[in-house]
């Protein structure tokens, strides 16, 4: 779709005020403090795009591209603004005008084909268990790749060798009386950097009367792909998906991670989708849509099994994803599902919803930056002694994890979903 | 010199973390929050972001000897295009210049650069039991340096006044890059009328006059409770009349908002949670102070308030009253909601008049936005006669933008006609000379001589205020 014909260039630009409430807001403007990094700053770019006032080039993508499409700006927006769909849509204009065989290897070729980013990933896990990583470090060849990625690829450590497709049926039977069929969106961090998480989804949700449905040719949600100019691909694999899950018959789709049921979500579908002829399609789809805690607490009502544990308590903090906290507005289910796992005390960081810079590839292309952001989260994360830093989403969850280990913290990263699992007596049978 | 020779020298005088010169990057310094400059931006030659007095004097020698433009520039919050480029020149970015120096908590002040955040200055302040009163809608993004440039005020004007009331001293870099300091150079006392006053000239000189670098500012004792009671009306006429009627009754709030009908119904959609009556107009009455007085002023408004207002809610739970003033603070940009295909415009939105003649004024804008054709979202500081009004239009529309050029300027008129002001706190900046020369008469001359008297050549923020 024509960039200046999409919705928000088309409604939402002229409504800017430049108040410039986003520059109290914004955790990257927080770093850089110049209007070049204010979100009202994207919006006005994006109006010069619009307008024809800058060509697009890739020096304006560099500029839009200094935004996490954290969401935090649009939720705070008096005028209503959702600045990162404007910016989303500016970047895949100017990446049309000006596209790189590397992206297309990367977006085109393997992030749509999951069984070829499974293999790409499983060779990365063999070279690292090789201790090619390690040994590229010692003599000084990660300085040899482009951009930020000799620093960022620390971020990257510790690849599980098998993902969760390759250990979990299509289909998985619920135990003991059956409420549900849900469709489980496996997205490709959760599949591939935190299988544990998958397991631990699909064991949780099988206790608790799903008939969990994994469809094995589902593809990625797309938001990488947004994220990085592709807006036509991330369609494409949008419309896949629809169909995919659209052809069984499921009460509910959910996913473990923010980022996934945010791209598949009705406002992103309106977004992506909007005014095309499988709008209706997308919709059915995206309605069926949930997170994995909001399903947790909201529509099954959990109860877990008081057991006596000799065991001491663990202290639980909380770190919430933007795609959960603002793109979905899902703060509280998280809390409350952790608050009711026997044993653990629950303890709220400040500024728990203020972005932790990974955002997808984000830390990848702006490491530098990504790792101040970072910083700021880990000094509220290590303020509250937490044991176990939960959070919903695989991207939060390795940037925390490299901020663990650049900080020297004793706390581990885990998915609220995990530690439910973990609550289950290994004895105690399934309801 | 020419702008690329400028741009050189500015690097190697600051290096190039602190100066923009991309032509793309200037086009970010292009605006603020005006209605002018969303029409017509306009570029810098170059953005500096100096950290020290030393780089100000470097910056404003090199321009004066060159016969440079220099236009100093807080947050960009501003709303009548007072930090922005009209004709080229240097825009000196001082947002980033963000140090409290000194709490001087025994003194009962503070001394700060002029790149601090306002809420973030109350936040420290806190810590020693103290606030500096004004309190801007913009409090969370505006710079204290701007504020003292403007003028500032905001929603506790009622009760805690303006910004000059609370200018000890300041340090100045003038247009030739001699350093002042207003207040006395080594003045720590809070009351000092030794010589002609000049923090008090400095203060709400928009950047015409020098650089302010350094702020001394008096802070108050932070009172122990508060408390916000709203009425609610089905009459606009009777909001006004009960403003003046609490004031009877022997109470001064510390702050006094009117929301009308539209600026209820835009507060709602932003934040539903807040769930504002719908009504004719909501007037917010805040008092602060020890808790038996806030308790029993409350009382009294209640009392006062009840004989005019369908309903008065008095209340002293933090959250609630967290909502309701969060609900007027973002009254100004969330005014756009009220139409899907518009945005409010910042124009003529910033008048004064009359506490008695309120009324009239609100009457007389609802007539002309009739006239007009045009929305017009009316809210602000009912309690010291600032009125607010918000025209909602798509500026994207070259005959609406047209129309309301026309009721932009009947407001304007309106408030001189009035016995008020075209502007209460936002300032004059690029959108209100003409004006202020009908406002002033004679005065406006001298004001002219004094600008000669610091600014011989002309260079500080041209195109503006004068």
């Amino acid at each position: 779709m024509e960039f200046r014909k999409l919705p928000p260039v088309q409604e939402q630009i002229m409504k800017c005020v430049r108040c410039g409430k986003c520059r109290s807001v914004c955790p990257v403007f927080d770093e850089i403090r110049n209007e070049t990094a204010a979100p009202r700053g994207h919006v006005f770019m994006v109006q010069m795009l619009r307008d024809g006032q800058v060509n697009p080039r890739q020096e304006v993508y560099d500029r839009l591209g200094n935004c996490l499409l954290c969401e935090t700006c649009s939720v705070n927006c008096p005028s209503g603004i959702n600045v990162h769909e404007l910016n989303a849509a500016a970047r895949s204009y100017i990446y049309e005008q000006n596209p790189s065989i590397g992206k297309e290897l990367i977006f085109d070729t393997m992030w749509t084909k999951p069984g070829l980013l499974r293999t790409s990933t499983k060779i990365m896990s063999g070279l690292q268990k090789l201790g090619l990583q390690s040994f590229a470090r010692n003599t000084g060849l990660t300085r040899m790749l482009p951009g930020d990625l000799p620093r960022a690829e620390k971020i990257m450590s510790s690849i599980p060798s098998q993902p969760a497709r390759n250990r979990l049926r299509k289909i998985n039977r619920a135990r003991g009386e059956k409420k549900y069929t849900v469709g489980y969106f496996l997205g490709c961090g959760t599949d591939i950097l935190n299988p544990n998480v998958a397991l631990a989804t699909v064991d949780v949700l099988t206790r608790n009367g799903c008939d969990v449905l994994i469809p094995q040719d589902m593809k990625c949600c797309g938001l990488p792909h947004i994220a990085n100019g592709k807006m036509d691909t991330a369609r494409l694999l949008a419309i896949h998906n629809i169909k995919i899950f659209n052809s069984y018959k499921l009460d509910y789709i959910i996913s473990d991670c923010a980022s996934c049921t945010s791209a598949l979500s009705r406002k992103n579908m309106e977004f992506l989708l909007g005014g095309l002829k499988i709008e209706d399609e997308a919709f059915e789809f995206s309605d069926k849509v949930m997170d994995l805690t909001r399903f947790l607490v909201e529509v099954i009502d959990i109860k877990l099994p008081v057991v006596n544990k000799d065991d001491e308590n663990i202290r639980v903090t909380y770190h919430d994803p933007c795609h959960l906290a603002n793109a979905q507005g899902i703060k509280e289910q998280p809390r409350e599902l952790l608050k009711r796992i026997p044993g653990v005390d629950f303890v709220e960081m400040a500024d728990a919803n203020r972005c932790c810079g990974g955002s997808g590839t984000y830390s990848l292309t702006h490491y530098d930056l990504s790792m101040k952001i970072l910083d700021r989260k880990m000094d509220n994360v290590m303020v509250t002694g937490a044991d176990k830093i939960a959070t919903c989403c695989p991207s939060c969850s390795m940037q925390l994890r490299h901020g663990i280990s650049r900080h020297n913290y004793k706390g581990e990263v885990i998915h609220p979903v995990e530690l439910v699992s973990q609550s289950y007596p290994k004895t105690l049978p399934a309801k | 010199m020419d702008k690329s020779a400028l741009q050189k020298e500015l690097v190697k005088m600051l290096g190039k973390d602190k100066v923009l010169c991309d032509e793309l990057d200037l086009m970010y310094y292009s605006y603020d929050s005006s209605f002018l400059t969303k029409l017509e931006p306009a570029n810098p030659w170059a953005v500096v972001m100096p950290h020290s007095t030393e780089e100000v004097q470097q910056i404003m020698k090199l321009a004066f000897d060159n016969n440079i433009d220099i236009i100093p520039r807080g947050a960009g919050t501003g709303e009548t295009g007072g930090c922005v480029a009209l004709k080229g020149g240097i825009v000196l970015d001082l947002s980033t210049w963000d140090e409290i120096e000194e709490i001087d908590a025994k003194n009962m002040q503070v001394i700060l650069r002029p790149g601090v955040i306002h809420a973030h200055l109350n936040k420290e302040l806190a810590k020693y039991n103290l606030f500096f009163p004004p309190d801007p809608g913009s409090s969370q993004m505006c710079t204290v340096g701007g504020m003292v440039a403007n003028n500032a005020s905001g929603l506790r004007a009622v009760k805690y006044g303006c910004t000059e009331q609370y200018i000890l001293g300041l340090e100045v870099v003038l247009a030739n890059g001699d350093v002042i300091t207003t207040g006395g150079m080594k003045a720590r006392c809070i009351k000092n009328v030794s010589g002609l006053n000049l923090t008090k000239l400095m203060v709400g000189s928009e950047g015409i006059l020098g650089v302010i670098t350094k702020i001394r500012l008096r802070c108050w004792p932070r009172p122990k409770a508060r408390g916000i009671a709203m009425a609610v009306f089905d009459n606009l006429d009777d909001a006004p009349a009960t403003v003046l009627d609490v004031y009877q009754a022997g109470v001064l709030p510390s702050g006094i908002e009117i929301l009308d009908s539209s600026a209820i119904q835009a507060v709602n959609l932003f934040k539903p949670e807040i769930n504002l009556p719908e009504a004719e107009a909501i007037l917010l009455f805040e008092v602060d102070g020890n808790p038996p007085s806030v308790e029993y002023e409350g009382q009294v408004i209640k009392e006062v308030a009840g004989k005019r207002a369908r309903n008065v809610e008095w209340s002293t739970e933090t959250k609630r009253m967290a909502e309701l003033w969060e609900g007027r603070s973002i009254t100004a940009t969330a005014a756009a909601r009220v139409r899907k295909d518009g945005s409010r415009i910042f124009a003529g939105e910033d008048i004064s008049v009359p506490l008695a003649k309120v009324a009239d004024t609100l009457r007389a804008i609802r007539a002309l936005g009739d006239k007009y054709g045009i929305k017009v979202v009316n809210y602000g500081h009912i309690g010291d006669g600032n009125v607010h009004t918000a025209p909602v239009i798509n500026p994207e529309n070259p005959e609406e933008v047209e129309r309301v050029m026309q009721l932009v300027h009947d407001i304007h008129l309106l408030a001189i006609e009035m016995e008020g002001s075209t502007t209460g706190e936002h300032g004059v900046g690029a959108v209100r000379r003409q004006y202020a020369e009908m406002e002033h008469g004679q005065a406006w001359n001298y004001m002219k001589e004094i600008k000669k008297a610091f600014d011989p050549k002309g260079l500080m923020n041209p195109g503006k205020l004068i």
